[in-house]
């Protein structure tokens, strides 16, 4: 479904992902794990077309799309819950839902996700009128991950949903996720806290300094020593 | 000495000179709330429009529906040649950059003004139906003063109605608050900005024939006061806040013509410091304005 090869992106001079090759495969949840500074929000940034690579090349749905603006990545169904949210504070709740579904003109099918959405959040559908700036941490994330379930995307990118966060409110995020993927959506997942995410993928790789650490299933990256030392608490 | 039909002639005038602010001040604040740009071009726009409806109207006599929309389209067209002539490609440098600009735009557009129109003021004639005097009991007037409060309200309002409910509306105020997220929803963000520039342009170019409609006088020069105060009235009213914006032009209106008529004579001259001095005062006690909400930092 998406396959990024050899993507090298910098900012400025400092480079800040270097020859970076990986694959998620359609209905997978893959996880991109990493400490601060790995550069794994620019890589989701790089996918979405924010910042684009100055060497390599970006494959979505066997087409190259490494020169596609954001816009454009997005009618192709490609949706990034972005790194801290990224609600509009001063937007309704509405609103912010309704800017998800901003590239699509299809009003009734719009209406029908929109239902959809407040009957998977029903939290929203309480203050949807309300400024989104005034929800908890937890409902800004449900809204922003809802945001992005508007854009009927194929593939949806995660940064660090589970920041902030209290553990059971993750609990009831990640199964959400798994929820979503279910409904036939791909995920890219991004974590620094690793073990939940580890648990759900089907696929991780591990990012160090922009570079690609290692690759495997779930169970092969537990198992590793250092793994479990630098990413797993222990 | 001052009696009520005093008060009220003067509130009148008041009101309309407010209308006017509140006018350019919608441009600019949704400029400024985009881009952080105060943009003084947009008092350029004020001129060009004044002088492109003084000879659609004054000199050729077209009809007046007629010149409502030409100076619309003109103004909306002048705004889009702005941004991407000017501004497009300073997207994403320093903001001081934009500013410098801005100010360059103005002082083209004035001294181009003077250059090929004339350093003198020009008479702006009205047609009898907009400049027939209407005495009441109270109150003289004539049909132009309907005509600026009718037409600035019904153009607030649907400005009003454009920014909180049609999709581009929201789109402005989503890249408003975060360009980049804007932009990964699909928002075109250059194309709304332009839009945000067609828009508040084609409102300048209008009030540039109220103004003249109104006052009979046109000249070079005559946007670059009358672009700041309108700025004044954004920042009275709350940097980014649309209903902000209107209000603050209303006071900013108001203040300086009942300044004038209340004071003694020898004040009259300082009518553009009083508005100045309100902007001090607003800036002192409630710096985000006064239906502003705290800007966050942007990082």
């Amino acid at each position: 479904m998406l396959k990024l090869e050899k993507i090298s992106v910098k900012y400025g001079v400092i480079p800040a992902v270097n020859d970076l090759t990986i694959q998620v495969k359609a209905g997978q949840i893959v996880s991109l794990i990493g400490s601060n500074g790995a550069g794994k929000t620019t890589t989701l940034k790089t996918i979405v077309g924010v910042l684009s690579p100055f060497q390599g090349a970006i494959l979505y749905q066997g087409k190259d799309i490494t020169s596609f603006s954001a816009p454009q990545r997005v009618k192709m169904g490609i949706a990034l819950v972005p790194e801290g949210r990224g609600i509009f504070n001063r937007l309704s709740v509405q609103e912010n839902l309704f800017l998800g579904a901003y590239h699509r003109t299809d009003e009734r099918e719009i209406k029908k996700d929109l239902d959809w959405i407040y009957e998977l959040f029903p939290r929203l559908l309480e203050r949807k009128e309300q400024v989104a700036g005034t929800l908890s941490g937890g409902e800004q994330q449900m809204l922003a991950v809802a945001r992005g379930l508007m854009s009927r995307p194929s593939l949806m990118l995660l940064d660090e949903p589970s920041l902030g966060l209290a553990p059971l409110i993750v609990q009831e995020l990640y199964r959400l996720i798994q929820e979503i993927r279910n409904q036939g959506v791909t995920i890219l997942l991004v974590e620094q806290s690793a073990p939940m995410a580890i648990r759900v993928s089907d696929y991780v790789y591990v990012l160090e300094t922009g570079f690609l650490k290692l690759e495997g299933s779930p169970e092969e990256v537990e198992s590793l020593e250092d793994i479990k030392k630098a990413y797993l608490g222990g | 000495m001052f009696s009520f039909g005093y008060f009220l002639q003067q509130t009148m005038n008041g009101v309309i000179l407010g209308c006017m602010y509140a006018l350019l001040a919608l441009g600019m604040t949704v400029v400024y709330g985009i881009l952080r740009l105060i943009n003084f071009a947009h008092g350029a726009l004020i001129t060009l429009g004044a002088f492109f409806t003084y000879f659609i109207f004054s000199q050729l006599g077209l009809p007046l529906l007629a010149v409502i929309f030409l100076v619309l389209g003109f103004g909306g067209l002048m705004g889009l040649v702005l941004d991407v002539v000017a501004y497009r490609k300073l997207r994403g440098g320093p903001e001081v950059a934009l500013l410098i600009t801005s100010l360059g735009f103005y002082t083209f557009i004035e001294n181009l003004m003077k250059m090929i129109i004339s350093p003198q003021p020009y008479a702006f004639k009205t047609p009898a139906f907009l400049s027939t005097i209407i005495r009441t009991q109270y109150l003289t007037f004539r049909p132009i003063d309907i005509f600026i409060i009718v037409s600035s309200i019904l153009i607030m309002i649907s400005f009003h109605f454009f920014i909180k409910k049609t999709k581009a509306g929201i789109a402005m105020r989503a890249i408003s608050e975060n360009l980049e997220v804007a932009n990964i929803m699909g928002i075109e963000v250059n194309r709304t900005i332009s839009l945000a520039f067609i828009i508040g342009s084609a409102i300048a170019a209008f009030t540039g024939f109220l103004w003249g409609a109104k006052y009979g006088q046109i000249s070079y020069d005559m946007g670059f006061l009358t672009g700041v105060k309108a700025f004044v009235a954004v920042v009275v009213g709350g940097v980014g806040s649309v209903p902000g914006a209107m209000l603050g032009g209303f006071i900013l209106g108001l203040a300086e013509i009942l300044s004038i008529a209340f004071l003694p004579t020898y004040f009259a001259e300082y009518r553009d410091g009083i508005v100045f001095a309100i902007l001090i005062l607003v800036l002192l006690i409630k710096p985000s304005g006064i239906l502003g909400m705290k800007e966050e930092v942007r990082v």
